[in-house]
């Protein structure tokens, strides 16, 4: 059997993946997960001195939270089945990655298991996250001193 | 009418009950004229709420714009501030988008207490410049 016959047989037995149904439940796991946190938001609006714009970092810390919360819990692994990137996507899902990634590897020791493997899986993501930021903060920073644009 | 009906119908009252009225509330405690300032915030079509509170030498101003605005709802803001401050030169004017000080502009309005309320303005300019 060749390269190519394999692959006719292989995309006829494949069953198709429902796309538009997982985007659709993706939207909606998404949203609403947006949706809760668009009410935490409001909430430190109301009760505590926090803006608009300054209402956003409490509110991440409070997702971060609860979705720690919830993967310790087993709750956030079938928010994952059913959302699949619209679970993923959001901060809840960085909070989930660290955490799952903490408890799997609890039995090899508190240095060696969970702060050697806390990381595993979130920290590329911190990491990108960190030397995109530069890159972009060097840039900006030569634009304004090249006087093309102001902060 | 079973259970179904009566949540979704629940639902869509309690999420229509969320929606504030979008109103234009001026308070003038000092001499001035507050009819520019109303005539000026009405003709913006961009703007579709707003709370104005005169008080001795401040006049702050909340905005609230309408939603495809709101990605330079800063912008709306700062250019509202410069046009009021052109009409009124001898007031300290502040204007802000941010629906913090629109919700506590409205509850300055309605507490009609002067006790302590230039105290509170600055507290609520300096809330609005924090950066992060």
């Amino acid at each position: 059997m060749d390269k190519e016959k394999y692959a006719k047989l292989e995309e006829g037995i494949t069953p198709k993946p429902p796309l538009l149904k997982n985007c659709i439940k993706a939207f909606l796991v998404g949203g609403t997960i947006c949706l809760i946190a668009q009410f935490i938001a409001l909430f430190y609006m109301t009760f505590f001195d926090f803006t608009e714009r300054t209402a956003s970092n409490p509110t991440v810390a409070t997702m971060i939270f609860i979705s720690m919360l919830l993967t310790g819990f087993g709750a956030y692994k079938k928010v994952g089945q059913i959302g699949g990137a619209g679970g993923a996507v959001p901060i809840t899902g960085f909070g989930n990655a660290v955490v799952s990634a903490a408890i799997e590897h609890r039995s090899e020791g508190f240095v060696l298991g969970v702060g050697g493997n806390i990381f595993k899986l979130a920290g590329s993501v911190i990491v990108f996250g960190v030397f995109s930021a530069f890159i972009v903060a060097l840039i900006k920073t030569i634009l304004v001193k090249m006087g093309v644009i102001s902060w | 009418m079973d259970i179904r009906q009566l949540i979704t119908m629940l639902c869509v009252l309690f999420l229509l009950s969320g929606c504030m009225p979008n109103e234009y509330k001026f308070e003038n405690r000092t001499e001035e004229d507050a009819g520019k300032a109303e005539e000026l915030l009405k003709k913006d079509d961009r703007v579709k709420g707003v709370a104005a509170l005169f008080h001795d030498d401040h006049l702050l101003v909340g905005i609230r714009v309408k939603t495809f605005s709101r990605f330079n709802k800063r912008d709306i803001a700062s250019e509202i501030e410069k046009q009021l401050k052109e009409e009124y030169p001898d007031l300290a004017v502040f204007v802000s988008a941010d629906s913090k000080i629109l919700n506590e502009t409205n509850k300055l309005i309605l507490k009609k207490d002067e006790k302590g309320l230039k105290k509170q303005i600055h507290h609520l300019i300096s809330l609005a410049e924090e950066e992060t």
